[in-house]
């Protein structure tokens, strides 16, 4: 309940559906990533599908019981605002992962003559390209919560 | 600092209104209307008519644009 002289202002204590599904998925994506990079030290194409898997469903089952639990799910442009900016830090976060690797493997490919007939090699960029979508999505939804503590 | 201010929160309490009824009537979340009074949000054009027009006055009595360094 709220009341009209309510709200200090230095204080916004309670969670919006929106945030509140924000650290669902953090908590989804930390759990399932977490698990993938420090469990799985052998690493394969059906691990791989398994982690996307896993953290869609995980995803699925926390928005769920959210929704479930949240009265009020109305979302407006403010929320609408921080999710382009979530999405606008993922995706540079993503192309200058992208540019960077692509430039280790240049060079790699300069300085060791690498074997691109490899059959492993696949197995790697897959693990690569992975990783760096890990690290763009965890910094797309930090970047959301972070926005929505600083009240944008 | 930001460019743009409101009184919402003085309008809003001189209404007896809660921070939840203001944001039912203007369509908003709470914490989208928290952020206005505390000037961290600027709304959108057809917002900060919907808020005016939900405390009952006119937009330039609700909002003022302050040119940055002006004050």
């Amino acid at each position: 309940m709220s009341n009209i002289f309510d709200m200090e202002p230095s204080t916004m204590p309670i969670l919006s559906y929106r945030e509140k599904t924000l650290y669902a998925s953090l908590l989804a994506e930390i759990l399932v990533y977490g698990s993938y990079v420090f469990l799985h030290r052998q690493n394969s194409v059906d691990k791989v599908a398994g982690m996307i898997a896993a953290v869609i469903v995980l995803q699925i089952v926390l928005q769920l019981l959210i929704a479930l639990f949240t009265r009020n799910r109305v979302t407006d442009e403010r929320d609408r605002l921080i999710e382009l900016r979530g999405y606008r830090a993922g995706y540079l976060t993503l192309a200058g992962l992208m540019v960077l690797s692509l430039g280790m493997l240049w060079f790699h490919a300069e300085a060791h003559n690498m074997n691109f007939e490899n059959h492993r090699l696949g197995l790697h960029f897959l693990s690569v390209f992975f990783g760096m979508l890990i690290i763009a999505d965890i910094t797309k939804t930090a970047t959301q919560i972070v926005s929505y503590r600083r009240a944008l | 600092m930001p460019s743009i201010r409101n009184q919402i929160r003085d309008l809003r309490a001189a209404r007896s209104m809660t921070q939840q009824e203001l944001a039912d009537h203007v369509g908003v979340t709470r914490q989208t209307v928290i952020a206005m009074e505390q000037d961290k949000y600027s709304p959108s054009l057809e917002t900060a008519f919907k808020v005016a027009l939900a405390l009952g006055v006119a937009l330039e009595q609700c909002f003022q644009y302050e040119p940055r360094g002006k004050r």
